[in-house]
């Protein structure tokens, strides 16, 4: 068990290096260096061969390749991202705050959508193939299919427009308490809610299912065990177990659909900085943002993994 | 065959998916015929209200909406459509090769696979965007990349039951080279399960292009885009709240379409691609 679960460690440590060379080698080496990709052709044609010359030499970016690779792994290990190449300012300074408003509106959205999802999915795979099941089963294709920035637009015209009870945009600013940030974004969270709850509930349906559908199920129903009994204690974690796989995809839709979000409600979150990022070309910024984000998911899988060992002992020997 | 098309029939949610598609597929390819107006003349009166001659009004710089609103899906569904099919043609080969092969090239590319997947798909565009600038050929190949990695998964399950199968063996002991094998007698064998994955790739990238054109990262302006003028929409949300709905209505109901159509193709084919697992 142990020995299983260091291996589930290591792995994700792997996958994270694997990561952060990646990162690096897509903005760094293959379009050329941060200044390259910093500034435009025109503007590095203008600037005399000497002091870009300068330029480059304090960055850093007359080293070889791998020399820098390393640097920045070196970096990112104590969360030292560099600095931006415009103000200068240290990366971990601009990404902190936000990145910690991103993780509590992805907290809040985890505790409402779970539980949510589990009786949602349930009731949808007990009633199998009657009303609810298929009222459940569309309505969920509808919440996935439909773009988050919509969701979002949509809440703002009925509850902030047409009927004012809620503010369009978010007032709190970004140093402010967990609590108060959250207080003043309900339809950010109702928004990123909607899509959560559509495409967890339809993963724990298929689970449920298929659970209910089993032999040990049966042989348990023959033994005149109660219904209930055989649902909440004996098919829901079966059902579970198969489903927290699928959480790598979740985690990281979960990610994606927060930056629109942010966007949306001007949450002071990870999504507007990696939006000023990305158009300011702050090379940087959007590393250290994919990097953060990329060891949100890892982490998460590896959570999934290690209570997967813990609830299903046939997975121990692997 | 007919079969088929009977039980389609016997399902409405299907049958308005691929009617959805179709409506929407036949105003993008018809659409430069259809616009009664230059979708990018400034016509020096911006917000107007709905008129006869401009169906519903003008955007914030005064061009005609409803013609912008015709193309506005063009761009995205040509790019979406581009990168689920390198997604299902690449990933459907690469997954075969894994399950072919096995050992070492298959671990390689597991681990790879894992490892896309757990980026979250914005940020790779933003990263490739940042990298290289912003263009649809940028945006296509990294999309195709992106959903690559669900496809081979899925084609390398389904590959390595295949490889159990007597005609793979046969072909083995005729001598046939890895290469003809994994193309001419895998590949057919997963072509449903192919065209399934194309279907569902195309929906998230769909869903992907318009978010990025809504943050500006996606399609640029002036081309007429449903995610950016949802964007600069927001402008007017109180005075003309149309210029939201109707591109909102066009691209959610282009994304329902495809994904309801694909899920009844996908049960009828007894596909477990319909399980839900849309990814990203």
């Amino acid at each position: 068990m142990l020995i299983a679960a260091l291996r589930r460690v290591l792995l994700s440590v792997i996958t994270l290096v694997m990561l952060a060379v990646f990162i690096f080698i897509a903005t760094e080496i293959m379009p050329g260096d941060a200044l390259d990709v910093s500034l435009s052709a025109d503007e590095i044609a203008m600037i005399p061969p000497e002091r870009l010359a300068k330029m480059k030499q304090d960055l850093g970016l007359d080293r070889p390749a791998h020399e820098r690779l390393l640097a920045f792994l070196n970096g990112a290990i104590t969360l030292d991202f560099g600095k931006t190449l415009i103000s200068k300012t240290p990366v971990s300074a601009i990404i902190g705050y936000p990145l910690r408003n991103s993780l509590i509106l992805a907290g809040a959205v985890l505790l409402i959508a779970i539980p949510l999802a589990l009786a949602i999915g349930i009731a949808a795979a007990f009633w199998k193939g009657r009303a609810v099941d298929h009222l459940v089963s569309t309505g969920s294709i509808i919440g996935y299919s439909i773009p988050e920035f919509v969701i979002g637009t949509i809440l703002v015209m009925l509850f902030a427009v047409a009927w004012p009870i809620f503010p369009a945009t978010i007032t709190a600013s970004t140093r402010d308490p967990a609590l108060t940030l959250l207080a003043s974004s309900p339809l950010a969270v109702a928004t990123v809610l909607i899509g959560s709850i559509a495409y967890l509930a339809r993963l724990l349906r298929t689970g449920m299912v298929d659970a209910l559908a089993s032999d040990f199920v049966e042989r348990l129903r023959l033994t005149g065990i109660p219904e209930w009994r055989i649902v909440f204690l004996h098919a829901l974690p079966a059902a579970v177990v198969p489903s927290l796989t699928a959480l790598a995809l979740y985690a990281a839709s979960l990610v994606s659909g927060i930056v629109v979000v942010e966007l949306v409600f001007a949450y002071p979150g990870l999504g507007q900085e990696l939006v000023r990022g990305v158009t300011r070309r702050e090379v940087h910024v959007v590393q250290a943002i994919a990097l953060c984000s990329a060891a949100v998911v890892v982490a998460l899988n590896l959570l999934a993994d290690l209570a997967i060992l813990m609830l299903d002992p046939r997975t121990r020997r692997a | 065959m007919r079969l088929f098309i009977q039980r389609l029939f016997r399902r409405p949610l299907t049958m308005l998916g691929l009617l959805l598609v179709a409506i929407h597929f036949g105003i993008a390819l018809a659409a430069p015929w259809l616009t009664p107006h230059d979708p990018l003349k400034l016509l020096d009166a911006p917000l107007e209200q709905p008129t006869g001659v401009y169906w519903l009004g003008t955007d914030e710089l005064g061009r005609d909406f409803f013609s912008r609103l015709l193309l506005g899906g063009q761009i995205s569904i040509v790019a979406a459509a581009c990168a689920g099919l390198i997604a299902a043609f690449g990933g459907g080969i690469i997954g075969l090769a894994t399950a072919y092969h096995r050992g070492l090239f298959d671990d390689v590319v597991s681990r790879f696979v894992e490892m896309k997947l757990s980026i979250p798909s914005i940020l790779l565009v933003s990263l490739f965007v940042t990298g290289f600038g912003q263009s649809l050929a940028v945006l296509i190949g990294v999309m195709g990349l992106i959903y690559m990695m669900g496809v081979i998964r899925t084609a390398r399950a389904q590959g390595i039951l295949i490889m159990e199968q007597g005609y793979v063996k046969a072909a083995k002991l005729r001598g046939e080279s890895a290469s003809a094998i994994i193309l001419r007698e895998m590949l057919p064998n997963i072509a449903d399960l192919l065209t399934v994955e194309f279907a569902l790739r195309t929906s998230s990238a769909l869903l992907l292009v318009s978010a990025l054109s809504f943050l500006g990262l996606g399609v640029s302006p002036p081309t007429p885009d449903w995610g950016s003028m949802i964007q600069s929409g927001l402008q007017s949300i109180r005075s003309e709240p149309w210029l939201i709905l109707a591109p909102a209505l066009c691209i959610s109901t282009l994304v329902i379409g495809i994904n309801f159509a694909t899920e009844g193709v996908a049960d009828l084919l007894g596909l477990e691609a319909a399980r839900g697992a849309t990814g990203q």
